[in-house]
């Protein structure tokens, strides 16, 4: 089955990870997952996908932010569209910013951020604008 | 203590004394400079009492006593000149008392000139001897003072004799024709010539008697004087070290403002402050005024200072003359920078030795006991101050860390219940495969429960934060137009899902108010998502901004809800309360705590109107930005 688009979705936790992932699939999305920064960078190697969803904060505080500037300084990714992930959002306005508008390119308040428990219908809307944007 | 070489202490004796007599010699200065102005009257008077004189019928030979007025005129000018010299330097004693002996000798050849031509011993002009005696009993040593009555006395014993043998000629004055001519009266020669001689002695005499005295209280007043000036000075240091410690400040900037504070206090070179390091072993400099930079980095081994140790154990160390070297780690440094006199005291917190405070000045023997007492008080500050700023700092740490935990504790709060909320989603929208319709109204009830603790820890993590962030208000003029419109496109989904009436009213002239921005649209926020929640379909809510008394803007935000029971009414405020006729409302109890809790912040006050059933009024009223005047 065509697929609406790749995204590759990477969160430390399974429950939230696999949830997510059956609803993408449900709206008609390919979804491949990764638990960490180090598995998420060998699912780009394999296959560049058409969007990335990153949670920041995994198992360091801030690998998702890492992760997101490693993919800004790789040729051939440089330019993948990420949509930010965060349990809690004050904690990312407080610490945040600057590393957020240094890797997307975006000054704060970004609506490439969402905060957890995700408004799925948001999110797809996000998504649908994303790759419909190109 | 030791306490080499100043002994006797309490001043430097002889920059003292020395500092005394300019006192002295500064009123010397002026009066002679005033002699020379009063002068300038004289030739006018002699000129004035000429006329006078052969006017009601004295006989007097005019001319000498007209080039006597002339030459007045030309050295009291020529001294004029030499005196803008004496007014411009800092000049010498010497100098100065060198400038008014030469215009005395020029005075006394003048007036012994002028006597001789009108009348010798009988002349009124002896009686003008009395200026300048009185004038150097003042203000001239007590030798001068005898020397110039003992010339005035000899001149005219002098004059007297040449006039009675005849070696000069002897001006009679006459009165209408009567010549009062005393030359050939030997007695009444000799009575008026003791009686001068008496009397130019008895005037210096008595003069210098009492100057004497004056001379002393002078003294003592000049050295009290002096001594509250610096008593000023050095409660005015402690005074500006106290505003700083209460200020909160830093430690380096503290310390940084004690030390320089006490420098000038003390005029010394330099001050420093050492502090002891964990394990005792060390002094490190943690601030110092005055001394070369490179000293700052330096390590001073307490093993290797035998000094610093001794100030450590307890004991103050003062010293007039750095000149044995053994005593000081560094004391080529000391010598180089031109030290020699080093004051060196414990910095004692609850007993136990932190540091130590040192002064330094290039003067020797600088330090004595006041000095020491008084270093003594500025270290009890400056220890106050350490421990007030450590104190402080680990306060400012506890917060933070206090901050990261909530932040780290709302992080995995929120995670479980995010991640139960999408797995809740992916059943309850039959991804899963089907529910029947029981299930999933208990799947919808579970999903409220877990909106509601999410609700609960936002709430409880913004009033944390309200009630721990108080320094870091961003206040800022607002303009609550802009605040009310955001809130009105922010709450328009729920007001039109509810079919409710959301009217804001805000008048063109609002002032605006003095604010965090951040808060106040938050207060607001709570504010109106409670009045939508608690009213029924059809509603209407309504927010209001007035001009209100005493400089302050009044918001109205009303409802026309449930309102709130009576009796439950004087607990509206507090954390975790519930009105007991909102169960069906998600809610936490938090929302009208954080909006007291603001509306304090902001120096506003807030009142409530409420009848159940009937509606809900909040009234605020919160101050006005002053605007500033620059």
């Amino acid at each position: 089955m065509a697929t609406k688009g790749e995204i590759l979705l990477v969160d430390d936790d399974p429950d939230l990870r696999d949830s997510l992932q059956i609803i993408l699939e449900k709206k008609g999305y390919s979804v491949r997952t990764a638990a960490n920064g180090h598995e998420a960078l060998e699912a780009l190697e394999v296959r560049r996908p058409d969007l990335m969803i990153l949670d920041i904060m995994m198992t360091t505080e801030t690998e998702g932010f890492d992760l997101a500037y490693e993919v800004k300084s790789r040729p051939g990714i440089e330019d993948l569209p990420i949509i930010l992930l965060t349990s809690f959002l004050e904690k990312v306005r407080e610490e945040g910013p600057d590393k957020f508008q240094h890797i997307m390119g975006k000054t704060w308040p970004a609506k490439w951020l969402f905060e957890k428990p995700v408004d799925t219908k948001k999110l797809i809307a996000k998504i649908e604008g994303i790759l419909a944007g190109g | 203590m030791v306490h080499p070489a100043n002994e006797t202490g309490l001043l430097n004796l002889p920059y003292e004394l020395d500092k005394r007599k300019r006192i002295i010699l500064g009123e010397l200065k002026e009066r002679t400079l005033w002699f020379i102005r009063l002068r300038w009257l004289v030739p006018f008077g002699i000129v004035v009492g000429t006329v006078l004189a052969r006017w009601v019928g004295v006989g007097v030979r005019a001319s000498p006593l007209l080039w006597a007025a002339g030459f007045i005129l030309a050295y009291n000018f020529v001294f004029f000149l030499l005196s803008r010299r004496v007014k411009a330097e800092p000049s010498e004693k010497e100098y100065i008392e060198h400038f008014t002996y030469w215009q005395v000798g020029f005075d006394y050849g003048t007036m012994f000139l002028l006597i001789h031509f009108t009348g010798g011993i009988a002349s009124p002009f002896i009686f003008f001897f009395i200026f300048h005696i009185t004038f150097s009993a003042i203000f001239l040593p007590r030798r001068s003072t005898y020397s110039f009555a003992a010339i005035a006395a000899a001149g005219m014993g002098m004059v007297a004799l040449a006039e009675y043998m005849g070696w000069i000629h002897h001006h009679a004055i006459s009165f209408q024709g009567r010549a009062i001519d005393l030359s050939q009266e030997p007695f009444h020669m000799m009575v008026i010539l003791s009686f001068f001689a008496g009397f130019v002695f008895i005037t210096g005499l008595s003069i210098t008697a009492v100057m004497r005295m004056l001379e002393k209280r002078i003294l003592d007043l000049a050295e009290l004087t002096e001594t509250v000036t610096a008593l000023n000075e050095e409660l005015n240091t402690l005074h500006t070290m106290t505003q700083a410690i209460v200020s909160k400040q830093h430690l380096e900037q503290l310390l940084h403002i004690a030390t320089a504070e006490l420098a000038k206090a003390m005029d010394v070179q330099a001050i420093s402050v050492k502090l002891l390091s964990q394990d005792g072993k060390f002094l490190r400099y943690a601030a110092s005024h005055g001394l070369p930079p490179d000293f700052m980095d330096r390590v001073v081994e307490l093993e290797k200072s035998p000094l610093n140790r001794r100030v450590i154990e307890g004991e103050p160390f003062v010293t007039g003359r750095v000149t044995r070297r053994e005593w000081f780690q560094f004391g080529e440094d000391l010598s180089a920078a031109r030290l020699q006199s080093v004051q060196f005291v414990p910095l004692i917190v609850e007993g136990r030795v932190i540091g130590i405070l040192g002064a330094y000045s290039t003067r020797p023997e600088q330090f004595g006991p006041h000095e020491l007492v008084f270093f003594r008080q500025a270290a009890g500050l400056v220890a106050i101050a350490i421990e007030n700023a450590q104190a402080y700092e680990a306060i400012e740490n506890l917060i933070q860390e206090r901050s990261r935990f909530m932040n780290r504790v709302a992080h995995n709060l929120r995670a479980p219940l995010a991640a139960m909320t999408s797995m809740l989603e992916v059943i309850r929208e039959g991804y899963l495969g089907d529910l029947n319709e029981t299930a999933r109204k208990y799947l919808t009830r579970v999903d409220r429960r877990v909106q509601g603790m999410l609700l609960m820890i936002d709430e409880l993590m913004s009033l944390a934060k309200s009630q721990s962030k108080q320094p870091e208000m961003e206040c800022g003029p607002l303009n609550l137009e802009t605040i009310a419109s955001r809130i009105q496109k922010n709450f328009q989904e729920e007001v039109a899902k509810k079919r409710l009436i959301f009217e804001v009213t805000v008048p063109e002239d609002l002032p605006e108010i003095r604010g965090d921005s951040d808060m106040i649209e938050q207060m607001f926020e709570n504010l109106i998502s409670n009045a939508i929640k608690y009213t029924p379909e059809g509603g209407r809510v309504g927010m209001t901004f007035w001009r209100g008394p005493n400089e302050t803007v009044r918001t109205v935000v009303s409802d026309s809800g449930i309102g709130i029971p009576k009796r439950e009414m004087p607990r509206l405020f507090t954390e975790f309360f519930r009105a007991s006729n909102v169960q069906d409302a998600i809610g936490t109890g938090l929302g009208l705590a954080i909006v007291k809790e603001i509306v304090d912040k902001h120096s506003g006050q807030i009142e409530v109107e409420s009848e159940e059933g009937l509606g809900t009024t909040f009234i605020i009223n919160l101050p006005v930005a002053q605007r500033r005047i620059v």
